[in-house]
């Protein structure tokens, strides 16, 4: 063989590798379509069999078509109360990381104590301190006449299962927060200080902007089990998803139907939230993309 | 020694302690304006340490740090002003090893965060700044990239930029060229070997000696985590008087 063919050679390789990764690609992009149609067929396969098996053991779905709207009602006091709780409890979570995160010894004892009490105490058992435990001690500061503390202490219904979600979920996410700054590089920090950024400003133009990216999906996990653990404020009488379900449940011995019902919608809530959550954490992937 | 016209930056007796490891033992150097500094020394030997001491990145647990008429003493269980920090800090720009862009910023940003947040100039002056620093390093076509497209020389170059944005007195370099390729440690250089013709003082830590031979005004060799050899670069090169840099130099210029 002579020189020149092996150095000839090389040139076409690119062009028969690069034509090979195309094919390999088309390939596994066929492949992966017919995974998602089989693994997709398992799951009507699934809900047919159990739906079967309801209609034979005299669900009636019937009913359900009857009193649907009733309960679908309750999807704006749900999405509502998660909404708002979230949105406060990522501020309780900011000031919980900073607090945890800090030198200061007072700042770093608050931040403690409130994560370990909140995430060591059931979410119900809060719910019931702030509806039921609170007015009491409201009306004991009314009788020794500090009246309007008293009476601040009397929460609504909604305004407790807010208050109880957004310390309930701004204790867990705390954790998620403070992992999220200390996963910033140090060269970070020192970059900006070397400019002249203080500690805050650092914190807020620097480090914050790179640690929610990092922690959007976990925010958005908390986001999906708060919208279920919402249920729980039901057990005051507030007029969301569950408590609809249950009250006509009850009134017609029809609970299998009204609570299929209501872990249907819960369920499309947390499949669209998560599919919103996707987008965003794509949005902001922007700047990491080569 | 009292601050004159001819010293830009006055160290004095510097000591750096982490834990019971003594860092820094005593160390003093003065500079002049529009001087390249160069120090050399091995790997854990406290040059770079004896560099962040000097804009308190690492805090220094004794000692005077004198950088254009600021001066902070520093002393055992004394906090020092953090105004007198800060001050101290927008004298000096720092260049580090792994760059440490902001990821989340395009070039631009970077190079104008500080203008911004520091020393608040309205953001359209601020541009008009960033844009005149991007294409002093060569980068105004990348003005508007975030670094992860950028090459290691070009990420460099553009902290460069940044620091320079800042128009300190002083600019540190902390092993600027480490974390590149071969092949991308001479475009880095050349914007250096530039900044020093133009008379930008400057304080380099680096393990290129050819950048210390042929650029450098004053040569420091330091070993745990003192100044064994001060001089000119071709008398520390050429004719070492001590054992220990003799023994460096010759380890290094032969895997140069």
């Amino acid at each position: 063989m002579s020189v020149e063919t092996i150095i000839e050679k090389p040139p076409e390789r690119p062009n028969n590798n690069q034509d090979m990764g195309e094919v390999l690609i088309a390939h596994q992009k066929k492949m992966g379509f017919f995974q998602n149609v089989k693994v997709g067929s398992v799951w009507i396969a699934l809900i047919l069999i159990v739906a079967v098996a309801l209609l034979q053991l005299r669900f009636d779905p019937g009913y359900i078509g009857e009193h649907y709207a009733f309960v679908l009602q309750g999807i704006l006091t749900t999405l509502g109360l998660s909404v708002a709780s979230i949105a406060i409890a990522t501020i309780l979570a900011l000031f919980g990381a900073l607090g945890k995160l800090s030198h200061n010894s007072i700042a770093q004892g608050i931040a403690g104590f409130y994560v370990s009490l909140v995430r060591g105490t059931p979410l119900l058992i809060q719910i019931y301190i702030i509806y039921l435990g609170l007015p009491q001690i409201g009306s004991q500061l009314q009788s020794m006449g500090l009246t309007q503390l008293g009476k601040s202490l009397t929460l609504t219904a909604i305004q407790s299962g807010i208050l109880a979600l957004s310390l309930n979920y701004g204790a867990y996410m705390t954790e998620i927060f403070r992992a999220g700054i200390q996963s910033i590089s140090h060269g970070q920090w020192e970059a900006a200080m070397s400019l002249g950024l203080s500690s805050w400003q650092t914190m807020r133009r620097i480090i914050l902007p790179q640690a929610v990216r990092i922690i959007i999906p976990d925010i958005g996990n908390q986001f999906i089990a708060m919208q279920k653990d919402s249920a729980l404020v039901s057990v005051m009488g507030v007029w969301e998803i569950t408590y609809r379900a249950n009250r006509f449940g009850r009134k017609d011995s029809k609970f299998m139907e009204m609570f299929i019902l209501a872990a249907c919608l819960y369920w499309i809530l947390t499949i669209v939230s998560s599919w919103l959550e996707e987008r965003l954490e794509k949005r902001m992937a922007h700047a990491y993309e080569r | 020694m009292p601050m004159n016209d001819n010293v830009i930056i006055n160290v004095e007796n510097l000591h750096k302690w982490f834990g019971k490891l003594h860092v820094l033992k005593g160390i003093s150097f003065s500079v002049s304006p529009k001087e390249v500094m160069v120090i050399i020394g091995r790997s854990g030997s406290g040059k770079s340490t004896m560099l962040r001491c000097l804009n308190f990145l690492e805090e220094p647990s004794s000692g005077t740090i004198s950088v254009d008429g600021e001066t902070a003493i520093i002393a055992p269980r004394v906090k020092v002003d953090p105004k007198k920090i800060l001050a101290i800090r927008l004298k000096m720009g720092m260049v580090f090893q792994d760059f440490n862009l902001f990821p989340h910023m395009t070039t631009l940003g970077n190079v104008i965060e500080g203008l911004i947040t520091v020393k608040k100039i309205p953001k359209d002056e601020a541009i008009a700044i960033g844009e005149k620093y991007l294409a002093k390093v060569g980068l105004l076509d990348k003005r508007d990239v975030f670094p992860i497209r950028l090459s290691g020389g070009q990420k460099q170059r553009i902290a460069i930029a940044r620091s320079l944005a800042m128009e300190p007195k002083v600019m540190l370099f902390d092993e600027p060229t480490s974390a590149l390729d071969p092949e991308l440690i001479g475009e880095v250089l050349d914007v250096m070997k530039q900044l020093a013709r133009e008379g930008t003082t400057m304080m380099v830590v680096t393990h290129e000696m050819s950048f210390a031979r042929d650029v450098a005004d004053q040569v420091i060799y330091v070993d745990h985590g003192e100044i064994v050899e001060q001089g000119e670069p071709q008398d520390i090169f050429n004719n070492p008087s001590d054992e220990r840099t003799r023994i460096f130099l010759r380890t290094f210029l032969c895997t140069d």
